[in-house]
């Protein structure tokens, strides 16, 4: 599915962080986003997956997000917070209470067993796990979920060499909006052909 | 048996025990004595008011008069409710009035024209203490059940966020918060009605002892009285904690974190 951007501005309180942004993102395609700290970039994230209030158009097929419903549409572009919040329960209770609302079940464990996380992991209480335990069972979760377009908000910051360029490789077929501030990590994104969105302090 | 009436030389009495508790807190430092002071002269005012509205209201019972006063307690209920929760959000005060109607107004009707059946239904010596009570603890209710889903929607804003992107719809999102608002809501209603008789005799059945009432009789309006507080209870937080759901997570399925602020 092709995900498409038009004329989207950011919004910090009653700052404009950007504006008139604008991309195409078609299936299997990389963007990468820079920028230096507090100009937007964990907004754009959250605009393009309507979790604060979008300013612009927003199309996944030519469909505005109002057709598929917020649900749906978030199923689809799905956003991964880079810190994991405090959660009830284990990894493997949010992913059968994600698939009980959502009527869609998901086993992540392949994906965690591919990024050394032991299985044990995913049944012990969030709070018990690392923080790059958490980040990759979060990850792997929503990867089960094989959503369209993944929104991806440094997902390996918490991750060490050998985790990270695993998490990277199965994150290369998917589509994807990647914020990182890792600048190896962005360089192997451009060489494998990534587009790049600068954000950057609005011009005066 | 006649209640013996009580001159306000025996109040002032029962007052003296006020100096004792105020020497106290200048003794010791508390830095109660103002607090205390305010919350003395606040009791002798509003009960000694409150009996000059009762007396002409009792002789005159005139629906248009009576129901009026019940609104008003609602009001009051309502804007003590908002008052004592630390977070705030726009349409609060509305809603807790809501809240406070649906849950001690449905009691209320219920308790007066089915099951008490004064006469006339709206007899102010039915109807008043009923609503005070009713409302006294409603009101606890709304503000604790208002207060913890208010704070664990700014708290655990990213718990509830993360279930958001994962593709829940609002009310999935906001279950774990309204059951847990709920909850908290109803457990002093439910603490008092475990204790009561065993460690507790409750005001109104002490009232209507000292008052000469039959033991059996008072018990059994106090019975009646813990299951419609009960009951308005139940509804008046489920409203409270439902419609402050609606306004933070707007028809977008998005949680408005902006709407909600401290105080």
């Amino acid at each position: 599915m092709t995900l498409t951007v038009r004329g989207l501005s950011l919004h910090g309180g009653e700052r404009v962080l950007a504006s008139d942004l604008g991309f195409t993102l078609a299936p299997g395609q990389t963007l990468l986003v820079r920028g230096p700290s507090g100009t937007g970039k964990t907004r754009l994230l959250r605009a393009l997956a309507g979790l604060d209030p979008v300013h612009g158009e927003l199309l996944l097929d030519d469909r505005p997000p109002a057709s598929w419903g917020w649900p749906a549409w978030r199923a689809a572009v799905t956003y991964v917070p880079q810190l994991v919040p405090v959660l009830p329960g284990t990894p493997a209770d949010l992913a059968r209470r994600i698939g009980r609302m959502t009527g869609k079940e998901a086993d992540l464990r392949p994906f965690a067993a591919q990024w050394g996380l032991p299985e044990a992991a995913l049944d012990q209480p969030w709070t018990s796990l690392s923080g790059g335990e958490a980040q990759r069972a979060l990850l792997a979760l929503v990867l089960a979920r094989d959503p369209a377009v993944l929104l991806l908000d440094e997902p390996t910051s918490a991750l060490d060499a050998t985790a990270t360029r695993a998490v990277e490789g199965a994150l290369a077929p998917r589509t994807k909006v990647w914020v990182t501030h890792d600048e190896p990590q962005a360089e192997r994104l451009l060489s494998a052909g990534a587009q790049v969105l600068d954000l950057g302090p609005e011009e005066a | 048996m006649e209640a013996i009436a009580l001159s306000w030389w025996a109040v002032a009495g029962a007052g003296a025990l006020l100096l004792l508790h105020g020497g106290l807190s200048v003794a010791l430092g508390l830095g109660l004595e103002k607090r205390l002071a305010i919350a003395s002269a606040r009791t002798v005012v509003q009960l000694t008011l409150l009996s000059w509205i009762l007396v002409p209201l009792f002789a005159w019972p005139q629906w248009w008069l009576v129901l009026p006063m019940c609104a008003v307690m609602v009001a009051l209920a309502a804007w003590e409710a908002t008052r004592r929760v630390s977070r705030r959000y726009p349409g609060m005060l509305a809603g807790a009035f809501g809240a406070m109607l649906l849950g001690s107004g449905t009691t209320a009707v219920w308790g007066t024209l089915v099951l008490l059946q004064p006469d006339p239904p709206w007899s102010p010596r039915y109807l008043i203490p009923l609503v005070g009570m009713i409302l006294g603890n409603a009101l606890t209710g709304v503000s604790l059940g208002l207060d913890r889903c208010l704070q664990d929607l700014d708290e655990g804003r990213g718990r509830v966020e993360l279930l958001l992107a994962l593709g829940a719809t609002r009310w999935q999102a906001a279950r774990g918060v309204a059951r847990d608002a709920v909850r908290t809501g109803m457990i002093p209603i439910l603490n008092a009605m475990s204790a009561v008789g065993l460690i507790t005799i409750p005001g109104m059945m002490t009232g209507q002892i000292l008052g000469g009432a039959d033991p059996i009789q008072a018990a059994r309006y106090q019975i009646l009285i813990l299951f419609l507080i009960a009951g308005a209870v139940a509804v008046g937080t489920l409203v409270a904690v439902g419609l402050a759901l609606t306004t933070l997570l707007d028809r977008e399925h998005r949680l408005r974190s902006d709407r909600i602020s401290r105080r």
